[in-house]
């Protein structure tokens, strides 16, 4: 076999590798950086206890992986599909009847100015620090022929009283000649204090067949982000001050690149706060409102009539039943691959931690 | 921050030169080294748990460098990258300069898992276990590779027609 000699490759590889001139400074970049870092709060993605060796990282893995196999699989056994209502707080519905669902962390009812506010230092934003609850709703309402568009102008009156306003409404016709509605929905928005009232009076304004609410506490969230957002100034701020010293154009790159990185996420979390503050502020309550339907006469069916509608209307219900398995099937195909992917990544992660 | 003094003082000319020789830019070999360095000074109580520095350092410059290859160069126009190729072709005609330069434009066209190996055998000097705990393969994958280097870089045009290098550059084995 055909080889290269080996000395003639080393030496030829030292002399290649001197055209690379080696400098100084890069070093004096590279301390001041681990110096801003060391100073600068770690944000870590793994916790330290990941990186150990041995039986606590096992532990760890293990404990992860049955809490994210219990999360998909309790789910799934009771039957239930993680709708945003289900994921709230107490949400609770009711088909065929009147359902209510209590809001144990919404405020009190009658306040309606919103809570003190303060300034936060640095962020330019105006957020409170008192609870931040975040609540929305959906309330099915049916009203009497014809009575679409006065309901709707009932449930904006509403609104208003509260200080609310009217986020979107959508009406439908399903027959144009007689001019009126036939069913609509509207979207409300009013302070967040005053929504557990809104829901009930909006309940009177017609025969309510389905009331769901839910409330979602962020105030973690919110404080997390104002403390995030306080960090990475600091950061900032300690790299412009790196900038100012730093000479070799890898250097410069480099600063420049992650002070771009650390604006980056300022004005992502900058951005996620003023969501928040904009949700709390306002509960969002959808009201769908349809027509009283008329009510014809069955026809007695018999014989084999009967058989044959009976027959179909079973055929429809096993369809139904395997359109309805089919979803949770999917999705727990759908959190197997997830899973599998982030174990993938984990291992991944550690390995590349260790080094 | 004085380890981290002794660290560069001791390490850096040679994982730049090396990183150099891996991705042919000085550039990127400084930024991939500094990123090892600013990495492996943020996990060094994984050092403890190492037999020996220097492979260790290695693992994570290398580490570096395939970040670099996979997340930016190929992103990049490649005009960016001609900086190496450009210097390779000089008026030099010293043939110990020629074959340098005929071994880099060899080493540049070998598969990156290839040049590795052969950068940390034949320019850090690690041992085939070293370059095994470097790169997190098995010392036979390591003893592997560097055959099929070697034979590759003999195969190249740059050193099989030998009329630049020097005509003992490439060795017959059995």
């Amino acid at each position: 076999m055909t080889l290269i000699d080996e000395e003639v490759l080393r030496d030829a590889l030292r002399d290649a590798a001197t055209e690379c001139e080696v400098s100084d400074l890069a070093k004096a970049t590279i301390l001041e950086i681990a110096d801003v870092e060391e100073a600068a709060p770690r944000r870590r993605f793994v916790p330290d206890a990941v990186r150990e060796p041995g039986r606590a990282r096992t532990l760890l893995a293990v404990a992860a992986v049955l809490v994210l196999v219990t999360a998909i699989a309790v789910p799934l056994l009771r039957g239930e599909s993680p709708s945003p209502a289900n994921r709230s707080a107490t949400p609770t519905t009711v088909h065929g009847g009147v359902a209510f669902t209590v809001t144990p962390s919404a405020p009190s009812e009658g306040a309606l100015a919103p809570s003190p506010e303060k300034a936060l230092s640095g962020t330019g934003l105006a957020v409170s620090t008192s609870q931040k609850i975040e609540s929305t709703g959906t309330v099915d309402l049916t009203v009497a022929r014809g009575r679409v568009e006065s309901t709707f102008t009932k449930l904006t009156a509403l609104a208003t009283q509260l200080r609310g306003l009217v986020s979107s409404t959508e009406a439908n016709s399903h027959n144009r000649s007689s001019g009126s509605f036939a069913s609509g929905t509207i979207v409300l928005q009013v302070p967040e204090p005053s929504f557990a009232r809104f829901v009930a009076e909006v309940e009177h304004v017609g025969r309510a067949t389905s009331v769901i609410t839910s409330s979602n506490d962020v105030t973690g969230q919110y404080v997390d982000l104002q403390a995030r957002i306080a960090a990475l100034d600091a950061s900032l701020a300690q790299y412009l001050k790196i900038m100012t010293r730093a000479t070799t154009i890898s250097g410069i790159l480099a600063v420049q690149n992650q002070i771009n990185t650390i604006q980056t996420e300022i004005e992502q979390d900058q951005g996620q706060l003023k969501v928040l503050a904009n949700e709390t502020t306002y509960a969002s309550l959808t009201v769908n409102v349809t027509e009283a339907e008329q009510h014809h006469a069955s026809t007695k069916r018999s014989g084999f009539g009967a058989a044959w509608h009976d027959s179909l209307n079973g055929f429809v219900a096993g369809f139904e039943w395997l359109v309805r398995l089919a979803g949770p099937a999917f999705f727990g195909l759908l959190m197997l691959g997830a899973l599998y992917e982030i174990v993938k990544y984990g291992r991944r992660a550690i390995r590349r931690r260790r080094i | 921050m004085t380890d981290l003094a002794a660290w560069l003082d001791e390490g850096y000319p040679q994982s730049v030169r090396t990183a150099y020789l891996i991705l042919g830019n000085r550039l990127d070999a400084e930024d991939a080294v500094q990123e090892a360095f600013l990495r492996a000074w943020k996990f060094r109580d994984a050092l403890a748990k190492e037999s020996s520095f220097k492979p260790w350092l290695y693992r994570v410059v290398v580490n570096a460098c395939n970040s670099k290859l996979r997340e930016e160069i190929p992103h990049r126009d490649r005009r960016d990258n001609a900086e190496g190729l450009e210097r390779l072709v000089t008026d030099d005609t010293s043939s110990r300069v020629a074959l340098s330069h005929d071994v880099r434009r060899a080493l540049g066209d070998l598969p990156v898992h290839l040049r590795v190996v052969i950068v940390l055998r034949y320019y850090a000097d690690l041992s085939e276990r070293e370059i095994a705990v470097a790169i997190s393969r098995k010392p036979g994958t390591v003893k592997s590779r560097l055959n099929e280097a070697r034979r590759r870089l003999a195969l190249h045009p740059a050193l099989r027609d030998g009329s630049r290098s020097q005509p003992s550059a490439v060795e017959e084995t059995g």
